[in-house]
Order: structure tokens, then C-alpha cells, then sequence
């Protein structure tokens, strides 16, 4: 009796081998973390717009259709990696995009997007990053779908890939 | 043999005092001189409030203790609050509500965590029920 219940130990380390090489190898990234806003209102915000005259007022920008969010901005990176699949969604998939530029030199942006090409329908300008605590934005760029009610229905941190760029496109014809 | 365990012994030591140093040392703090408050209370109290929230840039850190820009901005914030007279929840509040629980460095004693806080103990039982069981049946050897 003693002698079989010696194999328990082994059957446990096992289970807990199977169990880290599970979570090796599935598709997850723990840095990342789901937004509280999801089925949430888009906060409300009033800012000054990067191209436009006109005042950006969220409530008269969201309610509409459904919108994609970007924050980006000219010091990051991985914006630029992602800026291609932006102008896809506008051109191509004929997605209304709002980019949100954080913390970053207006004359700057306005450069970058002369030089990448603009996506944004229109862009909202976060100087001290307080639009951004109010989406619960950690780590630019972050993408958001913001359906016709004007309701956050998908975050992403992190630049945007093939993968991702699919799955969006998925997303918006799914809640269409 | 007597020369190998003063060896030992002084590894030993080295090693205790390696381990007690970290009592000594000072912690590295990211809070920049600018930020700080006037009134000694308001800032004391806004430190107490970065100890417990996480950077979400470096999440193993505090924001009192990063130097993320994200960190300066959420201690900002947390310093204006207090100058407008919000109170520590309605400031833990506004946090969760953008960020989640996770901003929080202790996660809240909740329903769904409770399992995280329980388990410990329950693994302790069993321990100290393990060793004793264990005890019981080599004695008779």
C-alpha cells in the first residue's frame, strides 16, 4: 500500500509539467491585460483637434457608426510598424479611423503623417496623456473598436499585425 | 575538519549579511522634487497611495518607485486629486475603474479571489498535516 502511494509525487510533478507546458505554448501574452471599458461608454472628452479647426468633442465623434480608436504618436515605434494596417482599414476596409496622438509635438505629427500618409478622419491631440488614463491606455499604440452606440467592444495593446488585422476586420463585421 | 566548518561558517555569514542588507539599503523612489506637495499631510498621504498602485509599464514596480512616464503622470494625478479633496477610495476607485483590479499591487479580497488569498493557508495545513503524519509512521521504525 505504502509503496504504491509512493508513485503519487510522480503523478504530480507530472500534472504540473503539463500544465506550464500548456500555458508555454497556447496563445498568450501576460502583459496584457483586458480593458475595464469593454461594453463601456468611450469616455467623454473635449480636445483640440492635430488638422482640423473645429474642437474635437467625443460625443459629437462616437455614436455615429462604428469607429476604430489609435493612439499613436511619432516617438513610438511601433506606430510606425502598424501604420501601414491603419491606412488599410481606412482605404481598403473603408473603416471611419479616430487617431488619438499622445503626448507628442503637433508639428511632428503633422510631419509623420505627411511623410506615412493620414488614415485618421480625424485626430484628437493628448498633450499630458490624460485622455489616454481616461481609456485605461498603458502602452502606445493601442487600437479600440468603438461600435455604433458609441460602446468600446475591442482593445488591443500593441502594434497591430496580420493576425491582429484580421481579427479586427472580423470583429467590426461581426458587430455590423 | 575543524578548518572546512570554519569555512562553512564563514559563508554562512556572508550569506546572512547579504540577505540583511536589503534593511539597510534605501529604497529607489521615482517621485521627481517638482511633484512634491507642500502640505507634508496631502504628500504623505499621496505616497501611502503610490506604494499600493502598480506601474502599468514596469508591473512588477510601484509608481512611487518607477520612473515610467506613465507612473509621473498617474502620481500627478493622484496628488491633484488629494488637493482636490478626493478621498483615498474615491482615488482607488477612479484607478480600478480605468485600469481594473490589477492596478492594484494586493489584489482586493473578493469572491473571485478568494481562492488566491485561502490557498496558502489550506496549503499550510496540509503541510504541517504531511510532516506530522510523516513523523508518526518513522517513529515506529
Amino acid at each position: 500500500m505504502r509503496k504504491q502511494l509512493l508513485i503519487l509525487p510522480s503523478i504530480f510533478f507530472l500534472l504540473i509539467l503539463l500544465i506550464f507546458f500548456y500555458l508555454l505554448i497556447i496563445d498568450r501574452n501576460p502583459s496584457e491585460l483586458p480593458s475595464t471599458l469593454l461594453n463601456k461608454n468611450v469616455p467623454k472628452f473635449e480636445t483640440e483637434s492635430l488638422l482640423k479647426e473645429k474642437k474635437f468633442v467625443s460625443s459629437d465623434v462616437f455614436g455615429k457608426e462604428i469607429k476604430l480608436v489609435n493612439f499613436f504618436a511619432t516617438w513610438c515605434k511601433p506606430c510606425r510598424d502598424e501604420h501601414n494596417y491603419i491606412k488599410r482599414f481606412s482605404n481598403q476596409e473603408g473603416i471611419e479611423v479616430i487617431g488619438i496622438n499622445y503626448k507628442d509635438n503637433s508639428q511632428k505629427a503633422i510631419g509623420w503623417l505627411k511623410e506615412l500618409g493620414n488614415p485618421y478622419s480625424n485626430i484628437a491631440v493628448d498633450k499630458n496623456g490624460r485622455i489616454a488614463i481616461d481609456w485605461g491606455v498603458y502602452g502606445i499604440p493601442e487600437t479600440f473598436i468603438v461600435n455604433s452606440k458609441g460602446i468600446i467592444k475591442y482593445r488591443h495593446v500593441g502594434p497591430v499585425t496580420k493576425k491582429i488585422y484580421k481579427k479586427i476586420n472580423l470583429i467590426i463585421n461581426e458587430i455590423e | 575538519m575543524l578548518t572546512k566548518n570554519f569555512l562553512l561558517t564563514k559563508i554562512f555569514i556572508l550569506i546572512i549579511a547579504i540577505c540583511l542588507m536589503q534593511f539597510f539599503s534605501m529604497g529607489s523612489y521615482g517621485v521627481d522634487p517638482e511633484e512634491i506637495l507642500q502640505d507634508q499631510k496631502q504628500e504623505l498621504r499621496a505616497r501611502n497611495i503610490s506604494k499600493n498602485i502598480r506601474c502599468m509599464i514596469c508591473q512588477n514596480q510601484s509608481i512611487d518607485e518607477s520612473s515610467a512616464s506613465l507612473a509621473k503622470d498617474l502620481r500627478i494625478l493622484i496628488r491633484n486629486k488629494i488637493k482636490e479633496g478626493n478621498s483615498n477610495e474615491e482615488i482607488y476607485k477612479f484607478l480600478t475603474d480605468r485600469y481594473g483590479d490589477f492596478i492594484l499591487l494586493k489584489p482586493p479580497i473578493k469572491l473571485s479571489t478568494l481562492a488566491l488569498w485561502l490557498f496558502p493557508f489550506v496549503f499550510l495545513l496540509i503541510g504541517i498535516f504531511v510532516v506530522f503524519w510523516h513523523n508518526k509512521k518513522s517513529k515506529k521504525f
